[in-house]
């Protein structure tokens, strides 16, 4: 493992996970019905984007984590160790597929397929927030064994 | 859709208690060590491990902590410390780190699906159990326990 990636407090992460997972939430229960499911579908887009932030910039960059630094962090006392950015990364990137999963679903003509999608990113935001689940102990190595992801 | 008002708010109720579930469920299990009998003999040579960027030849005179880990675990890097720490403070103990993300062959072999997990062998560098997810406190106790340290 190269020692040279940025360094970040682990609690970040969690804490960008938990705002995630209320929005999910959200987004589940409005797109449960048909007159609220616009709404669902444009709270979940943003919830994409947010991933794809996420994704493309790191958490360090990324708006939730700029929240948790300024508001956050301050009140909490300092981290006793810090982590490798790359797994909460790798869970952005998992959250973005799972996603983009839901959106396809819902336009090939799934009526449920957004609100399919905003329960399992629920599962997975909600587990890494309250739980410390880390999407990329648990996944990385088993997607790579199946050659879903290539090194 | 079209569901009522009542059952909508049941559902979200559901999928949060299934996620509770399954999160509690998740953290009793995970850390926890598992008996291995006729555990195989560990090759080092085979491992590749590296120790201070020296070879590993020979394993720990009591035991050896062996923990396979991968990239985007971080998981694996507050394991490492918890063994590294052991390693320094009691006699006879050996933490080798190995990282499979591209030896997919040892992940295989030994089954590894999650990082990190760690097999415990015997002074002759036998598997004795194996631990899942990041190790307990209790399990670590337990395991030092067994080899009389």
């Amino acid at each position: 493992m190269s020692k040279s990636h940025s360094q970040i407090d682990p609690r970040g992460p969690r804490f960008g996970a938990a705002i995630t997972s209320v929005l999910v939430l959200i987004t589940f229960f409005l797109a449960l019905d048909a007159s609220t499911s616009a709404l669902a579908f444009s709270l979940f887009a943003y919830v994409w984007v947010a991933f794809l932030w996420g994704v493309l910039f790191g958490n360090a960059k990324h708006p939730y984590g700029w929240l948790f630094r300024k508001f956050v962090r301050p009140r909490l006392q300092a981290a006793k160790e810090l982590e490798d950015s790359r797994p909460p990364r790798f869970a952005q990137l998992v959250g973005l597929f799972v996603a983009s999963v839901g959106f396809a679903l819902a336009f090939a003509g799934v009526e449920s397929g957004i609100a399919i999608a905003a329960a399992a990113v629920f599962m997975a935001s909600f587990l890494n927030s309250a739980f410390n689940y880390c999407l990329g102990c648990q996944m990385y190595l088993g997607l790579r064994r199946i050659g879903i992801i290539r090194g | 859709m079209n569901i009522n008002f009542e059952i909508r708010i049941i559902l979200v109720a559901v999928v949060v208690l299934a996620a509770l579930v399954a999160g509690l469920v998740w953290r009793s299990r995970t850390g926890r060590s598992k008996k291995v009998s006729n555990g195989g003999q560990i090759d080092l040579a085979e491992l590749g491990a590296t120790k201070n960027g020296q070879p590993v030849t020979a394993f720990g005179e009591r035991l050896t902590f062996l923990q396979f880990s991968s990239e985007f675990c971080s998981q694996c890097v507050q394991t490492a410390r918890v063994y590294k720490d052991l390693e320094q403070h009691s006699e006879g103990i050996l933490h080798i780190e190995v990282d499979i993300t591209n030896r997919l062959d040892l992940a295989k072999k030994y089954n590894i699906l999650q990082t990190p997990t760690t097999l415990v062998l015997d002074a002759s560098g036998r598997v004795t159990s194996r631990i899942g997810g990041t190790a307990k406190e209790q399990t670590i106790k337990d395991e030092i326990g067994h080899f009389n340290i």
